[in-house]
């Protein structure tokens, strides 16, 4: 039997021209290095999981009881529209663009993306604008309020305050990065896979993520032109969503939702993929249906750019339409339960060992269940004429969301972690993690089901007592001090193992893909020769499988990596100028802030050119 | 049987542990608003007919998939000391299939009669019966109803009759809102910009409360709806509602009513509301931020819609400092003194 | 060893691409940039389907004058368009020298791209200029109509674009001529620059023939 430490007496790589490896503030700024960058994505991802976590804790307190009066009105629909914008954009997506970052290379065998200043591009955007729509409680001392979704003509000038304006900026700065992103790893994945790694090779997960970039490249255009429609409308005054000029909101709502429900695939995908890498590894035998599994999330992928007209089943499209979008929608159930069926056939006589990373793969399937199967009751116009914007909807959502992609992405934590940091997350702690958090995520959602069917609809800040609503939002609450607890306990893990966990080595869970073949962390190349890639499952083959052992070359291969750079950083800020000139177009105490438009577009050229031709 | 399946297992009982008695305690509310337990028009009995449907499918699908999934990790949990491999088995395309087909014939089953279903909602009432048909104009944040042929004007409490054909005009004078009664019929979107209508057909007498459904500002959740189904025949009939409100308002008749008119007519309320025969806007000076027709406004069991229960004191409260009530209403605050708050609050109460 | 030889396809495929890309690896043999460059015209797609679904959408429901027909002059514009036209058969001739290994005359062609596409650009300027103050049609403001500014907003949008390609084709050539890309292994910047700038072509078509032709149809 072959072991993977062979693969570290093989000769180290020749280096064309040193990266330098140090790790002070400066590195940081300007590194083009994926694993670098997928750790800033993450950290971000999880810092703004606290603070969207924190405004939910908040408006629940607001909902524990009838008739209280701790945030109202607006200051209720700011922290609701924050709750929602923070988690989908600035938590779940940082994080799976973590993922992705820093283990697709690694899982392809490839040394980086395929254009690592592109990449850092995405993040710096991405950073403006996390930081652009949270100004807005800065400058104006309140947050956008008009829902995640944003319909208009709530976000318009006549109704829809000056935080809105910070809404769109930052949302369009986070699609700017959205959509780099997904080319660069559009091209990452197809052209940089390592020699032998056939589509069929590919492992679920970057499957899953290849999904997604298709998903982010064509499905932000649509809302970003929705956004620069709005954007036009309250600095110039154009007349898009304003019914006295012939203006028709449905346009938002379908610029929106032909972005919006791909999203929705974006945040769920990734989480499948990767619990279709943890069972495996756990279970101790292939993915059950592994082509299946490939084929279902590509399918999901396609149906979703034609089923966003589910969300206006009560906008009143007609019934010709409902009918076909609640058609397409139905379609949806069938690749889901293939995927649900494969993971029970993959736990099916296998020989499972439970550490904190499987208990959250595992705890995924029944979670998701829940909540695809109350989605397929949305998918159903007679049906969702009541359940369209009531608490049925919040915790169908939800456990899509929570049971589905943060649990998978929690239990990706417990299990990329050691290869990230070289050190194993505590199992104690982890445990109390995953059972106190899954109390409390059905604590917290699942009485909202109960709501939705008792009449209550979503974003309201108030109810009254005699509406039969007392019981199931005071136990709706609970739950969320469960939830904080049990997430805070997730990050005191997190930090204190970096100092105190037990060594990983390069292999701590006898896995099956390549990136667990290098050391932990990988060093900057990722890997010392190219792996050759000879099977599915290259790594397991390799240790377990005579004659498949992965190929070390005798002679040191020769490599060079790009080198660190500031002009990402440039662009973006640029681009930032741009949208600070927008944003005070028509001025500021008298200053026009419209040349910094110009200043901002000279900026991108200037720093562009200087990108073009800056060796790397 | 090892220690780690023990604790699993007790971990699991004390989960269930836990949920149940909560879950129970939920079952104790009386809940008025229950739109499949207790639907009240035929639109909503349709909805009631398909959640009970998906609800049963839903179930024996979780059920099974749970039952699946807990005897796979209950009896396929690693034994120790057993280093053996698991077989490797890439999957079976004829379970593939089977389980690819079976879902596609049980969407197409249930995606069959949810079109049915669909259909029926949108279907047009019959035009040769009664029907009554009321413009619904969502106003942030309370509903303007008009009864076009009866020529009443009123708001937020929208008078009905038991089973009579209701057809609703919905449109919005500001931005999306959304109409739902959850127990007369499902919920549709008002709309500024677009008329759509809502078909539904009370089948119980009674009183149906239910609010806006979108968000649409600050009083979002304070812009609620009752409806009060009338009986055919007797004093309550809705008949008998009609010709009531088609009678002008009445008379101030106490010092204090008398007081609270004059307080209407000169501190500002006549410039957004109308009392049919005492002070009317004149055309054209009706704007998206006027306010309800009070002609009748002593009648209704609440006011601000559906904020404060309709009570000489709820209404001075309301008049002297409105934005207390409702974060953000558009009714200005004309800074009314105690006194004048409750003088109008008198005057106010006695419109019947 | 042998019996999994044939499983490996694409083990000799390395490569470098040379322009600045990481690219130890080149599975399906087709530069990165050219890639990406057709994964950012599919988000392209998108983005004009978008606005150019957005004019359609709001076709008619313009409250306020003028309409379509009273602005739209199509001799004019066949012009332009016939310009830019033109400029795809420079650009191609420009892709065409590049592998032909003839720098000077590819950044002649790019030069002529590029006036082509600034002349489209100052037609497009005039036309703008010409509907706003001889026949009305407002953007933005008070004066604005529905017609205003979903025309603009989609024209100008492809304006822009137009003005990036000849920003871009100006850069190209300064390289061209710094002997800083040069024919070979760079020619493929020089083609992905070409698919940018018939995509551009392409929006236009859709257009002119859906936006100002099919208005005088009936």
């Amino acid at each position: 039997m072959a072991s993977i430490a062979d693969f570290a007496a093989a000769q180290k790589p020749i280096y064309h021209q040193e990266r330098p490896s140090k790790t002070g503030l400066l590195d940081w700024l300007t590194t083009v290095d994926h694993k670098k960058i997928g750790i800033l994505y993450g950290g971000a991802g999880l810092f703004w999981l606290l603070v969207g976590g924190l405004e939910a804790l908040l408006f629940r307190i607001q909902l524990a009881k009838p008739d209280q009066h701790i945030f109202v009105g607006d200051t209720f629909n700011g922290l609701v529209t924050m709750h929602a914008t923070t988690m989908v954009f600035l938590a779940v997506m940082p994080m799976i663009a973590g993922f992705s970052n820093y283990f697709v290379p690694l899982m392809i065998g490839a040394r980086d993306v395929a254009f690592p200043r592109m990449n850092a591009f995405s993040w710096w955007t991405f950073f403006a604008g996390s930081l652009t729509i949270n100004a807005s409680l800065l400058f104006c001392g309140a947050f956008p309020a008009a829902g995640w979704t944003g319909y208009a003509p709530l976000t318009t000038k006549d109704f829809g305050g000056t935080p809105i304006d910070f809404w769109w900026a930052g949302l369009t700065l986070l699609a700017v990065s959205s959509m780099v992103a997904g080319v660069n790893f559009v091209v990452t994945i197809l052209n940089l896979r390592a020699p032998g790694m056939t589509l069929m090779r590919v492992p679920v997960l970057t499957w899953m993520m290849l999904v997604i970039q298709f998903l982010l490249a064509f499905s932000f255009p649509p809302v970003a032109v929705g956004l620069i429609l709005l954007a036009f409308d309250r600095t110039f005054g154009t007349v898009f969503y304003s019914t006295g000029m012939g203006g028709d909101p449905h346009l938002w709502q379908h610029l929106f939702w032909l972005f919006g429900h791909p999203e929705v695939y974006v945040l769920i995908l990734p989480s499948m993929g990767i619990v279709s890498e943890i069972l495996p590894v756990f279970t101790r035998r292939p993915l059950f249906g592994h082509h299946a599994v490939i084929f279902s999330g590509v399918f999901i992928g396609f149906v979703g750019f034609g089923v966003w007209g589910h969300h206006m089943f009560t906008a009143g499209m007609g019934p010709i339409a409902d009918a076909a979008f609640a058609s397409t929608t139905a379609i949806v159930a069938i690749p889901t339960g293939v995927k649900i069926f494969n993971w029970l056939g993959t736990l099916w006589n296998s020989k499972m060992t439970f550490p904190t990373a499987m208990l959250f793969a595992v705890s995924f399937i029944p979670m998701f269940t829940l909540g695809g199967l109350s989605g397929m009751m949305h998918a159903s116009p007679p049906l969702d004429l009541q359940q369209h914007d009531t608490y049925f909807v919040v915790a169908h959502f939800h456990y899509v969301l929570v049971g589905g992609a943060l649990q998978g992405l929690f239990a990706g934590f417990y299990f990329y972690m050691p290869k990230i940091s070289g050190k194993l997350l505590n199992e104690t702690l982890g445990k109390i993690h995953f059972w106190v958090f899954l109390a409390g995520f059905n604590i917290t959602f699942f009485p909202m089901h109960l709501l939705g069917n008792h009449g209550m609809p979503r974003r309201i800040y108030t109810y009254p007592a005699d509406a039969g609503w007392n019981t199931e939002n005071l136990i709706a609450t609970s739950g969320v001090f469960l939830m904080t607890f049990a997430t805070l306990t997730f990050v005191y893990n997190l930090i204190t193992s970096l100092k105190n966990g037990k060594d990983a080595g390069s292999d701590p869970w006898d896995a099956n893909t390549l990136e667990w073949m290098t050391s932990s962390p990988p060093p900057v190349h990722n890997f010392d020769f190219t792996p050759v890639v000879l099977s599915e499952r290259p790594l397991w083959d390799h240790k377990y499988t005579p004659g498949f052992e992965i190929p070390v070359p005798e002679k040191a291969e020769e490599i060079h990596m790009p080198s660190p750079s500031w002009k990402p950083m440039w662009v973006s800020a640029s681009a930032g100028v741009i949208i600070v000139g927008l944003l005070t177009f028509n001025g500021i105490a008298g200053i026009p802030g419209w040349p910094l438009c110009i200043v901002g577009a000279i900026g991108v050229v200037l720093s562009v050119y200087a990108w073009v031709t800056e060796p790397v | 049987m090892s220690n780690a399946f023990r604790s699993f297992r007790h971990r699991l009982t004390a989960l269930a542990a836990l949920a149940l008695p909560l879950m129970l305690a939920a079952c104790d509310e009386a809940h008025p608003r229950d739109a499949y337990a207790h639907p009240a028009g035929d639109a909503s009995e349709i909805s009631a007919w398909f959640y009970n449907l998906y609800l049963i499918l839903d179930t024996i699908i979780f059920v099974g998939v749970v039952i699946a999934f807990f005897a796979a990790i209950i009896k396929f949990r690693k034994k120790p000391g057993d280093n053996t491999l698991p077989e490797q088995n890439w999957g079976d395309s004829r379970l593939e299939i089977a389980w690819t087909i079976v879902p596609t014939l049980v969407v197409l089953g249930i995606t069959v009669p949810t079109l049915g279903g669909l259909f029926e909602l949108a279907k047009r009432p019959d035009q040769n019966q009664k029907i009554i048909e009321i413009d619904v104009v969502g106003k942030q944040w309370w509903w303007e109803l008009d009864y076009k042929k009866e020529g009443i004007n009123t708001g937020n409490e929208m008078h009905v009759e038991v089973g009579t054909q209701v057809m609703l005009h919905l449109t919005s004078a500001d931005v999306i809102h959304a109409w739902w009664v959850p127990r007369l019929s499902g919920k549709r979107d008002a709309t500024p910009g677009r008329n759509y209508p809502l078909n539904f057909r009370p089948k119980e007498v009674g009183s149906f409360d239910g609010q806006c459904a979108e968000l649409c500002g600050a009083s979002h959740a304070l812009m609620g709806i009752r409806i009060i189904v009338h009986p055919k025949d007797g004093p309550d009939s809705y008949e008998s509602w009609v010709k009531h409100m088609q009678e002008g308002a009445a008379k101030a008749a106490t010092p204090e009513q008398e007081a609270g008119q004059k307080v209407f007519m000169n501190k500002g309320c006549v410039a957004c509301h109308t009392i049919n025969g005492v002070a009317e806007l004149a055309p054209g000076s009706r704007s998206r931020t006027s306010g309800p027709n009070l002609t009748h406004v002593g009648s209704r069991d609440f006011i601000a819609a559906h904020t404060l229960k309709n009570t000489p004191e709820n209404i001075a409260r309301w008049v002297k400092n409105p934005q207390e009530v409702k974060p953000g209403a558009l009714m200005s605050n004309l800074g009314l003194s105690d006194q004048e708050a409750k003088d109008v609050a008198a005057f106010l109460s006695n419109l019947k | 060893m042998s019996a999994h030889a044939e499983n490996l396809t694409h083990d000799d495929a390395h490569g470098h691409d040379g322009h600045g890309a990481l690219a130890e690896n080149n599975f399906l043999g087709l530069p990165n940039i050219k890639l990406a460059m057709w994964a950012f015209l599919g988000s392209e797609c998108m983005f004009f389907g978008s606005l150019i679904g957005t004019y359609f959408f709001y076709h008619g429901n313009s409250l306020s004058g003028p309409l379509p027909k009273d602005v739209f002059s199509i001799g004019i514009t066949s012009i332009s368009t016939f310009l830019l036209l033109m400029s795809s058969v420079t650009m191609a001739l420009a892709v065409d020298s590049m592998k032909q290994q003839k720098p000077s005359t590819a950044r002649n062609f790019i030069l002529a791209t590029a006036l082509l596409g600034a002349t489209f650009v100052g037609f497009q300027v005039l036309e703008f200029h010409e509907f706003y103050t001889e026949k009305h049609l407002v953007f933005a403001g008070p004066n604005a109509s529905l017609f205003g500014s979903t025309f603009y907003t989609m024209t100008g949008f492809h304006g822009t674009h137009v003005t990036v390609g000849v920003i871009w084709l100006v850069i190209m050539s300064i390289l061209i001529q710094k002997k800083k890309l040069v024919p070979g292994k760079e020619a493929v910047n020089v083609e992905v620059m070409g698919l940018y700038w018939h995509f551009v072509d392409i929006v236009w078509i859709v257009i002119f023939t859906f936006v100002y032709l099919l208005e005088f149809l009936k």
